[in-house]
């Protein structure tokens, strides 16, 4: 394999880990609240198509992504509100979230011209930095600050103590006289938020479209990543990239003359869901989730 | 901190109690007239004065709880006036009360277990959101604790601290706010008897520098061994504060656990010598630390009503746990009618013939999203003829749940169609009566089962347990209520922190010795 | 409690459900005003493109067929207590196991039922892991769910292009044999015997769950753990249980859309006639409210919006697609537990102040 082809792999990896790993982050601070957004899927859609749409109205890669930051702030919200004050099904309202944003996307795109297919132009998609071997997207080092930077919030902060404790016993926050549903609902809009910026990267950034199935199940693989993760952002980092290496792999098998014949891609394509699995069963005992995961809280 | 001031054989300390009054409560009254049974408090006056550790004696339900909720900021009052040193205050939230300086440690842990000592400090802490004073707080934790000895590391995870030392965090938790008057509420339900002496020595410093302790126990022990002045409170009434000096464990037992002597209902002897329940050595899950080495032993013999009283904590729900099969115990042996079912499932105990009735009716006892009909037979619904290889027989089900829904006066608009939910508390308890008892079990585990009844649902269970004892079952009582124990039954135990210490003839208990015992002084003599 | 409330105890979830659809198709309508469309044309040609005509109801129930298999998975899951939302990936097994099976050339109808059987075991050996991991390791199913179906989904992938692909037709599987295939009720629509199938799988689980024993143990333990095990109610059985019928029931949802779907019976590359039926079914278990016959309902109303929707593209030209978007709305509504409380509130005042 020659030289080329490391680095290569080695780009692909990298941006394939951002929208996962930006949606995973997000997730995180939301978890360590107490709340459980199996939507992040749809978010991701309704990311990718408002950061087009923005992007196109404004003619700027930056209010693109801006856009599919709010449009996932709005989501966010709208999930924190039902999880928190209404106490509805999290779950419920998730899986509600993905079927429409499935449908308002794919709806849109029919309206707007081609069906099933959107594509942004060059000029306004994100510039990438050329570095000689290859061309880097600049929200690569961005999600790689991000990492650090939420890490920094939920570790080292008195803010990150407070929503940790409204996460893991939010009776006795409330007793400490915080305002456990407000910081949960902080934390579903700031989930959604980026997560909406991952959805915007996929469609302003790496695949400089929109389609129906541009998310792939990468709301689904960022949920399996903060389990992962154990809610620790930097894990996170790691298990992006290391899922984006498989995403990146699973390609090359593909067309690799040679490797193709002897691995089918679809057990590479396999691969990261097994590991999540053994990891979540092997692991499950020492990684330690928020007591409140999940339930909404109801001051007795 | 001279181990000298505290002797855990009763001898109190003499100091005078003369500090400045720091907090006084004139009047204070809880609840509406008429509504309850009565007052949940009844125009008390309190007051806590500076160097003194005061106790709060009474049984359950006495009010101690409460008086502390409404002092510190937790409960609001109903009438009253409440001074902070001479001040007129009135408490919104318990933040009000820690900005008075008043502070209390309840006893349920309110801790978030992934945090160490010092984060969980952090959580009540006044600070800007991206500060992080976790150093300061530990530095400021390891001044506390070395100070008043209180053995706790600021830097341990609370979680992996056992229920002894997750207390002491509460009380590190509280004293960083650096209160004048704490409320402590049977802070000693976890502790070890070490651990509760060396929580004492740290009480009686922090009085000796001027604070104010308020100390509510059942355990006349423990009073004797750290109070200045004590305070006894029986349903929500004052009965008197006087120095420790001026007392004896006798006059306070008699205050707190009452005189009357409760008819003992006349019965024929038992009968049978045979055994329905043989317990030896038994640690429940969950007492490990806290029973003595040798456990619970007791025996109840077929066609024997067996109570056991004591106040709510020492070890009851843990005790019927394990006789049920709810849960495995530590350590022990548990024989039912001759067969070891130590450790079997609760479906084994059922199919042995152990009946029993929850303390927790609506939680445990049945199925509230479930109809009438249903939870009648929530046990019974695997045999004939309620179902036939898996099938189940609607019409016999009906017809049985008519008969117990009648048998036992529950009043039930109807059996299919009505969720056990809308039912009221007694009503509930008419059905499980009823479900636990038809088939006249062998034995039967019932815990507190006439709490929150009326006189005559009360008078009607007592007949039933009367008439199942004729018919040779086996009933173990487990109830708080001394007046039913002493009327009930043949012999009655007393239990006090994971074992049963002392059993006498039900016809012969003296009110005054089971106090006694209820409270953990050694057994005069009777 | 007074009758009217009694009778607004049971009828309450319908309300909700149809409410909720209420809501879904007013919101619907406003988007299609946003983008020019007329409302009022586009649902009048929604509701006669499925259920206008014989033709129509019979596209309708066809699509009705596995949605009400997929939902009985996850309603049976939700009665225990548990999210099973797996459906998607026993499925798509469940669809290639039939192919497989069929291929033994039994006659008919022998080759139905092993196929069929096939298709049910398949689903199970796919839910059971799920239930494994659960009871041994505490791996909380929805994250397990997930990953078996991502993992099914590639497998299915390898299978029809490696395994039992076509030797004549790269793009799909080798058909179902003849012997295997659930004739047509209608001879010009795609509604078959798969139906017929769907149907008594919900007698049966109408039976399983309020006139068995086992049926009243799931119920019970998925209310309440804590009384269940009190009351000598075997937690973990109930957790098996629930995922292999689950499971079972799952598969056949694939087996009935590949043996009963005209005119390829066999299973393209990209799986256009799987895809998403697990996640619809989740969609048409909460219309439903988790009930047998509510589901029956849901799965009508959800087949026939698809029907609808694509004659609805016709003419007047609404995107397919908003049939997705009045689901999703439809199904946040149902999360919110408000309408559940205006209800409670209703009955408390007409039993009289409970």
């Amino acid at each position: 394999m020659e030289m080329a082809h490391l680095w290569g792999i080695l780009f692909l990896s990298l941006h394939a880990m951002v929208p996962i790993t930006l949606a995973a982050i997000g997730e995180t601070i939301e978890e360590s609240a107490g709340l459980f957004n199996i939507g992040l899927e749809g978010i991701l859609l309704l990311g990718a198509l408002a950061g087009a749409l923005g992007a196109e109205a404004s003619g700027s890669a930056s209010i693109g992504l801006l856009s599919g930051m709010t449009a996932g702030a709005l989501v966010g919200l709208l999930f924190g509100w039902i999880g928190t004050t209404l106490r509805g099904s999290q779950l419920i309202t998730g899986v509600g979230i993905n079927l429409f944003a499935l449908g308002f996307v794919a709806l849109m795109l029919t309206v707007l011209g081609a069906p099933g297919f959107h594509s942004v132009s060059r000029e306004i998609q994100v510039p990438l930095i050329p570095l000689g071997v290859g061309s880097l997207s600049p929200l690569v080092p961005v999600t790689i600050v991000l990492a650090f930077a939420v890490w920094w919030l939920l570790r080292r902060t008195q803010l990150g103590i407070w929503i940790r404790a409204a996460g893991d016993n939010p009776g006795a926050a409330d007793v400490a006289g915080l305002p456990v549903n407000a910081l949960r609902l902080g934390t579903a809009v700031a989930a959604g938020m980026l997560a909406g910026l991952a959805g915007a990267y996929l469609s302003v950034d790496w695949f400089g479209a929109v389609t129906k199935e541009i998310t792939a199940g990468r709301g689904f693989i960022a949920l399996a990543i903060v389990v992962f993760s154990g809610l620790n952002p930097l894990l996170a980092l790691l298990g992006g990239f290391i899922f984006g290496l498989f995403d990146g792999l699973a390609t090359w098998v593909a067309t690799y003359p040679g490797i193709k014949e002897i691995i089918p891609w679809q057990f590479v394509a396999m691969a990261p869901y097994i590991v999540t699995l053994a990891v979540v069963a092997g692991g499950i005992g020492r990684v330690r989730f928020p007591k409140g995961l999940g339930v909404p809280y109801l001051r007795e | 901190m001279a181990n000298s001031a505290i002797d855990p054989k009763g001898q109190a300390p003499k100091t005078p109690v003369h500090g400045q009054i720091l907090l006084e409560a004139r009047g204070l009254s809880k609840g509406f007239p008429g509504v309850w049974k009565h007052l949940i408090l009844d125009h008390l006056d309190f007051d806590v004065r500076a160097g003194e550790v005061h106790t709060l004696l009474g049984e359950n339900g006495a009010g101690k709880t409460v008086i502390a909720n409404i002092l510190s900021g937790y409960y609001g009052k109903t009438d009253g006036e409440i001074r902070v040193k001479g001040k007129l205050v009135s408490f919104d939230s318990p933040r009000d009360g820690l900005a008075h300086g008043i502070a209390m440690v309840h006893q349920d842990l309110m801790l978030v277990g992934a945090f160490t000592v010092a984060q969980n400090v952090m959580v009540g802490l006044k600070a800007p959101p991206f500060s992080f004073r976790l150093h300061q707080v530990e530095r400021k934790l390891d001044e506390l604790v070395a100070h008043y000895g209180l053995q706790v590391d600021p830097r341990a995870r609370v979680e992996d601290l056992s229920a002894g030392e997750q207390q002491r965090v509460e009380i590190l938790k509280v004293l960083f706010h650096e209160p004048e008057v704490l409320f402590l509420d049977e802070p000693t339900s976890l502790l070890t008897p070490h651990e509760a002496d060396q929580l004492f020595v740290v009480l009686r410093a922090m009085a000796d520098e001027g604070k104010g302790i308020v100390f509510i126990s059942h355990k006349m022990r423990e009073v004797f061994a750290v109070s200045d002045r004590v305070t006894v409170l029986k349903l929500g009434k004052m009965q008197g504060t006087c120095h420790i000096s001026e007392t004896t464990e006798d006059e306070l037992t008699r205050r707190t656990f009452g005189e009357t002597v409760p008819d003992y209902m006349e019965r024929p002897a038992v009968r049978s010598d045979k055994l329905a329940i043989k317990v030896s050595n038994l640690i429940p899950q969950g007492l490990e630390k806290k029973a003595p080495k040798s456990g619970f032993s007791f025996t109840l013999r077929q066609g024997e009503i067996l109570g056991l009283a004591g106040v709510a904590g020492n070890g009851q729900s843990e005790l019927i746990a394990s006789i049920t099969g709810l849960a495995s115990p530590a350590s022990g042996q548990i024989i039912i009618l001759g067969e070891d079912m130590t450790k079997r499932s609760p479906r084994a105990f059922i199919e042995k013939g152990v009946a029993h009735i929850p303390e927790r009716r609506r939680e445990m006892g049945i199925v509230e999203q479930m109809f009438v009909a249903e939870n009648v037979v929530l046990k019974d619904y695997r045999q004939t003829p309620f179902s036939r290889n898996t099938v189940l027989n609607h019409h016999e089900i009906t017809a049985h749940a008519q008969d117990i829904v009648a048998r036992f006066n529950a009043l039930v608009p109807d059996l299919w169609d009505t969720e056990c939910r809308i039912l009221s508390g007694g009503n509930i308890q008419r059905l499980i009566l009823g479900r636990e008892t038809w088939r006249k079990p062998p034995v039967i585990i019932a815990s507190h089962p006439t709490e929150g009844l009326d006189a005559k649902a009360i008078r009607h269970t007592w007949d039933l347990f009367l008439e199942l004892r004729e018919q040779g079952s086996g009933i173990l009582l487990i109830s708080e209520d001394l007046d039913e124990i002493m009327s009930l039954s043949d012999r009655i135990g007393v239990m006090f922190e994971g074992a049963i210490v002392g059993v006498v003839e039900g016809q012969d208990a003296d009110r005054e010795l089971l106090g006694h015992w209820m409270a953990g002084t050694a057994a005069q003599a009777a | 409690m007074t009758t009217s409330a009694q009778w607004l105890r049971r009828v309450g979830p319908l309300i909700e459900s149809l409410l909720a659809g209420l809501i879904g198709l007013v919101i619907g309508a406003f988007i299609m005003l946003a983008f020019g469309y007329d409302p009022l044309a586009a649902y009048l040609s929604l509701f006669s493109g499925s259920f206008g005509s014989v033709y129509s109801w019979a596209e309708t129930l066809a699509n009705a067929t596995p949605l009400i298999l997929t939902a009985l998975t996850f309603a049976i899951a939700m009665r225990g207590g548990l999210f099973n939302i797996g459906a998607e990936g026993q499925l798509y097994m469940g669809a290639l196991a039939a192919v497989a099976v069929s291929l033994i050339h039994l006659p008919s109808p022998f080759n139905i039922i092993v196929s069929l059987v096939a298709a049910m075991v398949a689903g199970m050996i796919w839910s059971l892991p799920v239930a494994l991991l659960k009871l041994g390791r505490g791996v909380h199913e929805v994250i397990s769910t997930i990953m078996f179906n991502w993992i099914s989904h590639f497998f299915a992938f390898y299978l029809i292009a490696n395994v039992l692909t076509d030797p004549k037709r790269g793009e799909k599987t080798i058909s179902i044999v003849e012997s295997a295939r659930l004739g047509r009720i209608l001879p010009t629509a795609s509604l078959n015997y798969g139906l017929v199938i769907a149907l008594i799988t919900v007698a049966f689980i109408l039976f399983f769950l309020w006139r068995t024993s086992a049926g009243f143990e799931l119920r019970a333990s998925g209310y309440n753990s804590e009384a269940s095990h009190y009351a000598g109610i075997s937690l973990r059985k109930q957790v098996m249980r629930t995922f292999l019928i689950g499971g079972a029931i799952a598969g056949l949802a694939g087996a009935v859309q590949v043996m009963g779907r005209p005119p390829t019976y066999a299973v393209m590359s990209g799986m256009p006639q799987l895809v998403n039926l697990g996640f619809d079914g989740i969609g048409v278990a909460m219309i439903g409210r988790n009930h047998p016959v509510g589901i029956v309902v849901a799965a009508i109303f959800f087949g026939g919006l698809m029907v609808g929707g694509r004659i609805m593209q016709f003419d007047p030209g609404v995107p397919f697609e908003l049939v997705r978007v009045i689901e999703g709305v439809i199904i946040v509504t149902l999360a919110v537990p408000e309408l559940r409380r205006i209800f409670s509130v209703a009955r408390r005042k007409l039993s009289g102040g409970g």
